[in-house]
């Protein structure tokens, strides 16, 4: 499963007993998840050799189970392009201050492009913008840093996050324009040549570089953008800040130039929308930027079995896939691995080679029946999923057959680690059909299935939903090895993948036979969700996806983490925090965003039915 | 849910969702696992489903779901083990509850308004209701139409077993099939009421229900219980040798479990928690009562079980918050089907899992004695 956002980076992971006893030998899944999982194929980063020994495996056992290529094709493979992450090319910074000697900055130490940035070689007059955040007239908040400025054909430099001081409810909104995507747009449509970003002296992180988050864009966002250290900033600062042209300032035209980054961003941190930025007078910035990124090639593998004649007309065509990529060594920043284990291999075994395993088995179990089968079988096993859903979006953009063939996508990510009989089935909002399915192939499954109907996963299901075909993706939770190297195949129970693998066979052939195609119901996303972008803080809370409760129940939380330093654990439930009350997930992360770091709040939580409160300081999240 | 559920729906499940937000954790499965195991969820489609009670072979299950749209009411459905097949029962209008098997017969006792002209109109103003988006105070409205049905799977027919003007429900059948025992409270609705009682009758019309038994043809009907207050959920002993069901005081409250003979006579009580205590059924062993109550918190009831005399203190079986109740052990006595909201949201579902008989018996033996005078 992938992390889309740092949301599950921050979230995930769960404290609970590992491996219990196994059946030796007679699996269909066991000898899939410890070939794949092994150190050979050195956690199967997509594009790199152990994808490709992993994608070789996986033809060859669709061969032996009697799949062929999709129909026109010579051999099982589609190949897709991505980029696999960038670097900062040499970017450079050069500071003119009037007849001062020109001061020159570049990078690693002073100067980091984003990663999103165009390339460029530029150099112009500076303009400072604030936080340079641009709240959209209808939230009716009236925040736009550049409400009284000209940046036209300028280099505007703005601080990170959003005013440090606002009260909350102003933070809760300019949290959600901070990202540093969205600062660039904002910038680029007016006029501006070049952002510049530095965190500022009062933030956390303080004059700091921005990481070069990880970016699959294929090029850049239309805009040079970079970060500078602290020490950039205060060359551009030393000259003399802000000393006429600041319209609020009580100080004469010919005052001193005496004010400080840190003076200007606390007068910005009041969160007073009135507060503006201003030129740079004198000040001419010579700005290079470069973004190398890495294309590789990954590969999903496609097969099918046909269906029996006479073949359903509408919608001929029901695919069950899994991601078989994982992290490799985990150094492209979803890693969890602690700091004893970075740089291991990721085995990945229940992320994802038991929903491969799975889909294979489900496979093997559909070419051995007799029975007539009305829609074709494509079987998908998909890459570059963990870097984000890079593979299966590639296949419905471009798919081998019209998406409109499609009468239903079943997704298997983490289904290796099945605890309490607990089977989670999400997207089941995506057709009507799914809740009528399950239930009639439980009664011989039995498990507790937990139904849960939102298909805005981060996993492949997704990108079928986002096509409008009607999908469903099997899970059985996390774990405390969730993207760690100790995910392995000696923790797999088995017996239950197994029985997944059953339970998704007679799903399939019922699917497949279905007299008409299943109707899709789009979802609607959940308005409230929150997204990462503005979240600074870790409480090291570990949220339980499969249970449903008002609230947020934990499943765990990070030994050491603020959660556990408050006295908080496994089977909590946080209801309200920091005055913010809590009902999903997407609450919580709402409520994050109005955290700050080392400032304690109230965390009003549930303990076996009774209330409590307890005191939680967020740490600082990089 | 319904009926043999009746009241308890009222306070069990319409509070769920604040009773979630006050107090809700994850089930806690290691408290279930001395007595269940395999705990799996048997009803998935469809917002609502519950009363599952076991075919005489245990191979089948009859319950109540609403799960077909048009209809906003409960319906009849019939679950096939061997097939995972699921067939409709009922007539698929009206309004229906509280199903159960006849045994040696193909006939699936259930109550339903089907009869009444006004079927399709009620449904249609209940869904208008419902995408106003208007909140209803879930109630069960023991619709005076409601009557007893058998419907005969071979030949499809529904034969009307009562007529009487008031709430005819929750009936099942003698293990001999020869005899059925119901609630109804036609008592409100063939006498002159006085005027508090009038007041009663359209507050709580639950209230003038008593327990009545009649011939499988719905002939000799006759009355078995007189004491104010809500009488229902009867069924017979596995050995037919005695009637167990629940009474509620005059105010609707408080509940618990009895049994009397099938002639109504010797009625003895066996629960005194001071709580809802309800939906008793007699595991097939004859060594115990399995029973609901929500006597550890107003919205979470749990299955608990007693021995048949209530000489000792209950021992509770289920463990998640929320709503479990309606438990329903196979006729092996090996599983128990029971209703649950554990699956998330404030409806219930049908779970099923097997049951340790042996562990029950062993806890029952090591429970304390009840407290002495508290009968």
């Amino acid at each position: 499963m992938r992390k889309t956002t740092a949301l599950l980076v921050a979230l995930l992971l769960l404290g609970a007993p590992a491996s219990r006893a196994q059946r030796p030998a007679s699996s269909p899944t066991r000898s899939h998840v410890e070939f794949l999982a092994s150190d050979r194929l050195e956690g199967r980063e997509a594009g790199s050799p152990g994808e490709r020994l992993a994608a070789d495996y996986l033809t060859a056992q669709l061969a032996r189970i009697g799949a062929r290529p999709l129909p026109g094709r010579a051999d099982m493979f589609m190949p897709f392009e991505f980029t696999a992450g960038s670097r900062d090319g040499g970017s450079t910074v050069t500071v003119t201050a009037g007849a001062a000697p020109a001061r020159a900055f570049s990078a690693p130490r002073d100067v980091r492009a984003l990663s999103f940035s165009d390339d460029t070689d530029l150099s112009g007059p500076v303009v400072f913008a604030g936080y340079g955040l641009v709240v959209p007239e209808s939230q009716n908040v009236g925040y736009d840093s550049y409400a009284a400025l000209d940046v036209k054909d300028k280099i505007v430099v703005v601080l990170r996050y959003f005013p440090e001081d606002a009260d909350q409810k102003l933070r809760a909104v300019l949290a959600r324009y901070s990202d540093l995507r969205y600062k660039a747009m904002a910038a680029r449509q007016r006029g501006a040549r070049a952002l510049l970003v530095v965190t500022g002296p009062r933030s956390p992180n303080a004059g700091e570089l921005v990481p070069m988050s990880f970016d699959t864009a294929l090029a850049g966002s239309g805009i040079p953008a970079a970060s500078v250290t602290g020490a950039v900033a205060d060359a551009l600062f030393a000259a003399g800040v802000g000393s006429q042209r600041d319209p609020t300032s009580q100080r004469s035209p010919d005052g001193p130039p005496s004010r400080t980054l840190r003076d200007v961003q606390q007068e910005l941190d009041s969160g007073n929308p009135h507060v503006a930025g201003f030129d740079l007078p004198g000040i001419t910035l010579a700005l290079r930027t470069s973004v190398v990124r890495e294309r590789h090639t990954g590969r999903n593998v496609l097969a099918y079995l046909p269906g029996s004649a006479p073949v359903a007309t509408d919608r001929p065509w029901v695919v069950i896939g899994a991601h078989y990529d994982h992290l490799g060594h985990g150094d492209k920043g979803t890693s969890l691995a602690s700091k004893e284990e970075a740089g291991g291999i990721h085995h990945g075994a229940d992320d994802n080679a038991s929903g491969a395993a799975a889909v294979l088995a489900v496979a093997e179990t559909l070419a051995r029946s007799t029975g007539p089968r009305r829609r074709h079988i494509a079987i998908a096993f998909w890459s570059a999923e963990e870097i984000g859903l890079i593979g299966s979006n590639a296949f419905v953009t471009n798919p081998p057959m019209p998406i409109d063939r499609l009468a239903a996508y079943l997704n298997f990510d983490m289904v290796g680690r099945m605890q309490d009989n607990r089977l989670i089935v999400q997207a089941t909002g995506t057709s009507p059909i799914w809740a009528r399915l399950l239930e009639r192939a439980n009664v011989a499954a039995g498990f507790d299935l937990a139904v849960q109907p939102d298909p805005y996963q981060p996993s492949d299901v997704a990108s079928f939903n986002q096509a409008g075909v009607p999908s469903v993706m099997f899970f059985t939770g996390s774990h405390p090895d969730y993207h760690k190297p100790s995910d392995t195949a000696d923790k797999i129970n088995y017996d239950d993948l197994d029985r997944v693998a059953s339970l998704a066979a007679s799903l399939v052939g019922s699917v497949a036979n279905l007299a008409e195609a299943p109707p899709f119901t789009k979802v609607d996303q959940p308005v409230s969700r929150g997204s990462m972008a503005g979240v600074r803080v870790t409480t090291g809370t570990i949220p339980d996806y499969a249970t449903e409760v008002k609230g947020l129940l934990l499943s765990g939380v990070i030994g050491g983490g603020p959660a556990e330093q408050a006295g908080l654990m496994k089977g909590d439930v946080i209801v309200e925090i920091a005055g913010q009350t809590i009902a999903n997930i997407y609450d919580y992360t709402y409520a994050l965003e109005l955290l700050r770091v080392n400032q304690p709040v109230t965390v009003v939580y549930t303990r076996g039915g009774q209330r409590r409160e307890t005191q939680l300081t967020p740490g600082a999240r990089r | 849910m319904a009926t043999r559920t009746g009241r308890f729906l009222v306070v069990a499940l319409l509070p769920a969702v604040a009773a979630l937000a006050a107090q809700e954790s994850s089930p806690s499965a290691a408290g279930e696992r001395d007595f269940l195991s395999r705990v799996r969820r048997l009803t998935v489609e469809g917002r609502r489903a519950g009363e599952g009670y076991w075919s005489p072979d245990g191979r089948r299950l009859v319950f109540q779901s609403e799960r077909e749209p048009g209809n906003p009411f409960y319906q009849i459905y019939a679950l096939d083990f061997a097939s995972g097949d699921t067939r409709r029962i009922s007539p698929g209008y009206g309004k229906t509850t509280c199903s159960f098997f006849r045994p040696g017969t193909d006939q699936i006792l259930f109550a339903s308004t089907h009869h009444d002209p006004r079927s399709k109109t009620l449904q249609q103003e209940e869904l208008d209701f419902r995408a106003s988006g208007k909140e209803r105070r879930y109630a069960w409205d023991y619709d005076p139409e409601f009557d007893l049905y058998a419907f005969a799977e071979t030949s499809g027919q529904y034969t009307r077993l009562t007529n009487a003007r008031g709430y005819d429900a929750e009936g099942s059948s003698s293990p001999d099939g020869q005899w059925i025992v119901f609630s109804s409270n036609r008592d409100a609705y063939n006498r002159t009421l006085t005027a508090a009682e009038q007041k009663q009758l359209a507050t709580d019309p639950s209230y003038f229900s008593e327990i009545y038994i009649m011939r499988a043809d719905g002939s000799q009907q006759r009355r078995l219980t007189s004491v104010a207050g809500y009488d229902g959920g009867p069924f017979f002993f596995p050995d037919g040798s005695r009637i167990i069901w629940r009474r509620f005081d005059e105010q609707g409250l408080i509940a618990d479990v009895w049994t009397m003979k099938p002639d109504g006579t010797d009625a003895r009580r066996i629960t005194d928690f001071g709580a809802m205590s309800w939906a008793p059924y007699v595991h097939p062993s004859h060594q115990y009562i399995l029973f609901a109550s929500n006597k550890l918190g107003f919205e979470n009831f749990d299955v608990f079980m007693v021995d048949m005399e209530g000489r000792k203190e209950p021992v509770r079986v289920t463990y998640a918050d929320g709503f479990d109740g309606l438990p329903v052990p196979s006729p092996d006595g090996r599983r128990l089907a029971w209703t649950s909201s554990r699956g998330g949201g404030r409806e219930g579902q049908i779970f099923l899992a097997d049951w340790n008989h042996e562990r029950a018996l062993a806890a029952l033996r090591a429970a304390p004695d009840r407290k002495a005078g508290s009968r």
